[in-house]
């Protein structure tokens, strides 16, 4: 068979310099590589077209380079595509990480400063630089779903780092003794492999990042070093394929099996050590042959294998042999190789600075499970779908029907562009935004008027100090004000000042003169040093600079004129030089060499296995015991029928009872004896005016709000004042000594040592909460209340030394739980993409304030990643539906209005439309009136349809739910017409 | 990787009496917060024949500067020409922007400045003594020569590394007007001294 095999390969000759790193763009468009540079490292991207078709290849319009950056210090040892093709990440012996981001809006500019006619067509800056590794970094990795970005170095160290908030580190892994030179993650996310010269290989869990195996046996045997070691997993999970591994003193690259990490089986051939393996990432069944009857085959993988021996295999899973074997492609060992996403293509590079493609068809590779097979064999094994990113790519070329939906969906992006953590990927072809304006100012005006409106100050020895204008906060912002833009804007300026000097332009004109007149050439050849030497003295104040070392212009030597052709072998090495982009440009010849196909030498030990579908066990680490802090009581009072404690009677104490106004009690027991009485005063002060009153027993305790005041007394006798002092409620008698009290507008509640709680409405005179016994919530020996409180709706709520809060709701006349600090759901709940950034976390509710600081949004969850989707979901959706019902029952008017946003978002997010179409029914209510209906217009004062009108651009935001935007857009617009 | 990068630099009030302040106004992005403030020279390079006759017109701090894009527009007084050497005040010279962090040079960008009478009497007969009241000054703004130098961000000057090696070479192309064309250009000595009018 191996005859009869057909594909073409080209040869891209690019710098002559090492390339040790190429990935294709997952659209399939363009492709980054990296390696050296002039004096520094280079990363760059190119168009994907020109490779693929020989029109487009010789199409002048064309652009086959995109963009280069030469902001690495030093060589670029790899360069990775994040999932979603927003960024991309490059490592490389300056210890760094880089990672870039297309700046959607500008064209194509050049570097300030640069020569080059051959600006970049898009422009890529880097958005963040990781620093952490002590040594050269030689691999990086996206975790699936760009959740982590992980990068290996010389310094043995793995770095884990958070792609969503860059440039925060989760965690380093250590363990590995020697240079750790390749990386791959497990595709269903569980897992991360690292390959070192410690020969050893070891897998390591991301749930805790610790070590779960640690080959070395197929690694004893290996001498030498290789610059790589990029290992690869099979995109079924099943397998993970190490570089440079021996068997029998051959070099071979070592299969290592996920079920009990079996090292049983190997790819053998390679002459020399192999540097790297790389696996299609598509699934792939045999081609159903015309005529052959269908039968059902196993689905295989395809695995591309590159060595130190300069050649290249690649082998599919379901045959013992090698598919093909491609010697003699390059003068030097393979570096990396990438795999278009459709599988049928790949990039292959060498140290020889050159660049292969090779093209496969269905015949020879067989035909790609779609997406949704490949899922389907996911959720069997592992029982996870990983659906969730390809469906969202589906939808992006949803056709959008609603104007208003669209409007929404382009706020989107714009929100999305904003944020500088991989979020959703939109599309980069939104309208250009030049005219941006800041404060209702254009660029414009701002540039007319900056002299004038900065802010110039001296400092203490005199200088002058510019605080400069801030344009754009967050460099990795691209919105606005971009160097593109900027430049247009000075290229009209120039535009102008040409017409003003009439033909002939300013430009030209200078040019001419700086060349007229021989007696200058001299001094201008001198004056050449200055642009590029560095100041020898750099003194702060205004003074000539004198210095005699350097270049003078008498050591120069004296040409009448440099010849152009001279200009083209100098290179400026700071700026881009356009010469040698030319250059380049000339070697991006493709020719088409042929390979030799030969089908010796390549022979799998033993047969893969069938694939059996293998349940991984389930996520067992969900809830883990929480550790809490919380203020105990003082322990019960030793009197079995006083459950809680009281406070001890001072002879005197005082407290501020509100801040707006600023009231202040004063509490003086025992002031004067009256008729062998023994009397209390009660002293107030309100924005300076005071009033008291006498009470016939010693006030034990007192609380006030802005509208009341109440006290408690030693007889059990509960007062309650108007803050001018008239008593507003006579005595009330309460039947064990009161525990605590609290007032809050015109509500107090009092907790007895009796376990029982009352709340009373002052103005109403009447009973919320009657007596109601807190037995019920008292479960446990030890649990005791550990903190108390009333809402400004007279809502009382009770924190218990178990963590657990509950309120009392006058309306079910019951105890409902509002918060478990215990509660594992709120530690796996992950709604942090739900988060908007418009609303400030809700912070002084009483649901807050119960829930505390262990609400952090899901930190834990993003741990336990692992977890499977669906039970990460139902935990998320389980806890805001709690979160929604606590606020309700609490009356707590704006932290339900946070959480229902919250919740919308995720529904919206996860695409639960049976439940997003039920809330929004519950919102909108009957559109015709009828005499008897149910529903009420308002929820905790906020009016449904108001929340509904807010819940809607939440929906506008994803395509899917367009039908039912509309409609409920619709019927809103139909109510506020009528 | 330099954590400053200058975006443009824009030539304000251009061309202008010699006697009228430099006005550049720089747009710069900075990829994280700076610790300490920038500083900003302008250099008047007063004779191509020796650097003794340079003179920094000005320097400023420019801070606090956190991690994003700014601008700001520096201005700077016209040389002291009482400085200049007689022979070197009409022609073409250079004015120079640095900019330093924790001091070390990281960036310099030069411009071509050319002075010269607007009158076309003074520009047949030049006085002896150059008359700066009638010249013009006229920075060649389109052909900025940028040289970065690799400076060591995060500590002092002397903890530098091997910042001598990594010195450009000068790109002796991009002193080359862009309308000329290399291979057309005629030897220097044919150009009329007016070449104004040749253009």
């Amino acid at each position: 068979i191996g005859s009869s095999l057909t594909f073409a390969s080209c040869l891209l000759c690019f710098t002559g310099k090492p390339i040790f790193s190429v990935d294709i763009h997952p659209d399939g468009t363009k492709f980054a590589t990296g390696g050296q540079g002039e004096d520094s490292g280079k990363v760059m991207i190119w168009n994907m077209a020109p490779v693929l078709r020989e029109e487009d290849e010789k199409n002048e319009n064309i652009p086959k380079m995109l963009c280069q950056m030469d902001n690495h210090l030093a060589c670029v040892n790899c360069v990775r595509w994040s999932n979603n093709g927003l960024y991309l990440a490059s490592g490389g012996d300056d210890k760094l990480v880089m990672v870039w981001r297309r700046a959607a809006f500008i064209g194509p500019s050049t570097v300030f400063g640069s020569s080059s006619k051959l600006a970049n067509v898009e422009q890529w800056r880097c958005v963040t630089i990781l620093r952490n590794h002590t040594g050269d970094v030689m691999d990086v990795a996206w975790s699936p779903h760009d959740m982590w970005l992980a990068s290996c170095s010389v310094d043995n160290t793995i770095v884990i780092w958070n792609a969503r908030k860059f440039p925060e580190m989760v965690t380093s892994l250590r363990g590995h003794t020697g240079l750790v030179k390749g990386l791959t993650w497990d595709p269903v996310g569980k897992y991360i492999a690292s390959q070192a010269d410690d020969h050893s290989l070891k897998v390591w869990r991301t749930v805790d990042w610790q070590m779960e195996a640690n080959i070395t046996k197929p690694f004893s045997e290996c001498g030498g070093t290789t610059h790589v070691l990029r290992l690869s997993w099979s995109p079924d999970g099943q397998y993970l394929v190490s570089a440079h591994a021996m068997n029998n003193s051959g070099p071979t690259a070592q299969i290592v099996e996920r079920d009990g990490w079996k090292t049983n089986m190997d790819f053998v051939g390679h002459r020399k050590a192999v540097t790297v393996v790389k696996f299609n990432p598509k699934i792939f069944k045999k081609k159903q042959k015309n005529g052959s009857s269908p039968k059902p085959s196993c689905p295989y993988c395809c695995c591309a294998v590159g060595s130190k021996d300069r050649s290249l295999s690649v082998w599919l899973t379901s045959l013992k042999r090698p598919l093909v074997v491609i010697h003699d492609l390059f003068d030097k060992s393979i570096m990396d190789i990438s795999w278009t996403l459709t599988g049928l293509g790949m990039l292959v590079c060498s140290m020889d600075g050159t660049v292969a493609y090779l093209d496969f068809s269905l015949d020879e590779l067989g035909d790609p499970l779609s997406e949704e097979e490949k899922n389907s064999i996911h959720q069997n094994i592992y029982g996870k779908s990983l659906a969730i990113t390809s469906t969202e790519a589906q939808l992006s070329t949803t056709i959008i029907e609603n104007p208003e939906m669209l409007k929404y969906q382009q706020e989107r992006q714009n929100s999305a562009q904003a944020n500088s953590g991989p979020g959703s990927a939109g599309p980069e072809s939104s309208a250009p935004k030049l005219n941006s304006v800041m404060n209702g100012e254009s660029l414009e005006d701002i540039r007319k008027n900056l002299l004038k409106k900065q802010v110039e100050t001296r400092t203490a020895d005199g200088r002058r100090r510019i605080t400069p204008l801030c344009i754009d906060r967050s460099p990795s912002c691209l919105q606005g004000f971009l160097p593109g833009a900027v430049q247009q804007r000075s290229n009209l300026a120039f535009g102008l000042l040409h017409h003003r000097q009439g033909p002939g332009g300013q430009q030209g004109r200078v040019c001419s003169l700086l060349l007229t007149s021989a007696s200058k050439i001299e001094p201008m050849k001198a004056l050449d040093s200055r642009f590029t030497e560095r100041s020898k003295a750099t003194p702060g104040v205004i003074a000539a600079i004198s210095s005699t070392a350097g270049l003078t212009p008498l050591d120069r030597p004296k040409d009448p004129i440099i010849p152009p052709k001279d200009t083209k072998t100098k290179e400026d090495t700071s700026s881009d030089s356009e010469d040698k982009m030319a250059v380049i440009n000339k070697n991006l010849t493709f020719g088409k060499r042929k390979p030799d196909l030969l089908m010796d030498g390549g022979e799998v030990v033993e047969k893969k296995k069938k694939g059996r579908p293998r349940k991984d066990k389930m996520a067992t680490t969900i809830t883990q015991p929480f550790t809490q802090t919380i203020r105990v009581a003082a322990p019960p009072a030793p009197v079995a029928v006083l459950k809680l404690p009281t406070p001890s009677t001072q002879k005197a104490f005082s407290l501020q009872v509100s801040m707006e106004p600023s009231v202040f009690l004063e509490v003086e027991n025992e002031v004067s004896l009256v008729a062998g009485s023994k009397l209390s005063q009660l002293r107030c002060s309100r924005d300076g005016r005071d009033w008291d009153t006498l009470l016939p027993s010693s006030v034990v305790t007192a609380a006030g709000s802005s509208d009341i005041l109440a006290v408690a007394c030693e007889d059990r006798m509960l007062s309650v004042f108007s803050s001018c002092g008239r008593r507003l409620l006579p005595a009330i008698q309460l039947g064990t000594p009161v525990s605590a009290l609290h007032c809050s507008a015109h509500f107090v509640m009092a907790l007895t040592a009796g376990a029982t709680l009352s709340v009373w409405d002052v103005h109403k005179q009447k009973a919320l909460v009657k007596n109601e016994s807190l037995l019920t919530i008292l479960t446990g020996a030890d649990t005791t209340v550990s903190q108390s409180l009333l809402t400004q709706q007279g809502v009382p709520v009770i924190g218990l030394s178990n963590g657990k809060s509950y309120c009392f709701s006058s309306s079910l006349e019951t105890w409902t739980l509002i918060a478990d600090k215990g509660d594992s759901l709120v530690q796996c709940a992950d709604f942090r993409s739900c988060l908007s950034t418009h609303d400030a976390p809700v912070s002084s509710g009483p649901l807050a304030v119960m829930q505390g600081r262990n609400l952090n949004a899901g930190r834990l969850a993003s741990r336990l990643s692992s977890t499977p989707h669906h039970l990460q979901q139902s935990m998320t959706l389980a806890f805001l539906e709690n979160q929604l019902a606590s606020a309700l029952t609490l009356q707590s008017a704006t932290e339900y209005r946070y959480w229902l946003l919250i919740y919308a978002r995720f529904l919206v997010n996860e695409g639960s439309e049976y439940r997003l179409r039920e809330l929004c029914k519950e919102l909108l209510g009957p559109v015709h009136k009828s005499a008897a209906t149910a529903w009420e217009p308002t929820a905790l004062g906020l009016r449904k349809r108001e929340l509904l009108r807010e819940v809607l651009p939440v929906i506008g935001e994803n395509l899917r739910f367009q039908r039912l935007f509309t409609e409920y857009q619709d019927q809103l617009e139909l109510l506020r017409n009528k | 990787m330099a954590k400053v990068q200058v975006l443009n630099v824009a030539v304000l009030d251009n061309p202008s009496p010699f006697g009228n302040p430099f006005q550049f106004e720089i747009t710069f992005e900075c990829m994280e917060d700076l610790p300490e403030d920038l500083e900003w020279k302008i250099i008047y390079v007063g004779s191509a024949e020796s650097e003794e006759y340079d003179q920094v017109l000005d320097s400023v701090l420019v801070g606090p500067v956190p991690a994003g894009r700014h601008m700001f527009v520096f201005q700077a007084d016209a040389p002291n020409t009482g400085l200049i050497p007689e022979s070197d005040a009409v022609g073409v010279t250079v004015v120079l922007i640095t900019c330093t962090y924790r001091g070390q040079e990281f960036i310099r960008i030069g411009y071509y400045v050319n002075n010269e009478y607007t009158d076309p009497e003074l520009r047949e007969n030049p006085p002896l003594k150059p008359d700066y009241t009638q010249l013009q000054r006229n920075i060649l703004a389109s052909n900025p020569r940028v040289t970065r130098f690799h400076i060591n961000w995060e500590g002092l000057a002397d903890k530098m590394e091997d910042s001598e090696n990594v010195d450009p070479s000068p790109n002796i192309s991009s002193m080359l007007p862009p309308s000329c064309i290399p291979g057309k250009m005629p030897s220097l000595g044919l150009i009329p001294d007016n070449s104004m009018d040749c253009m």
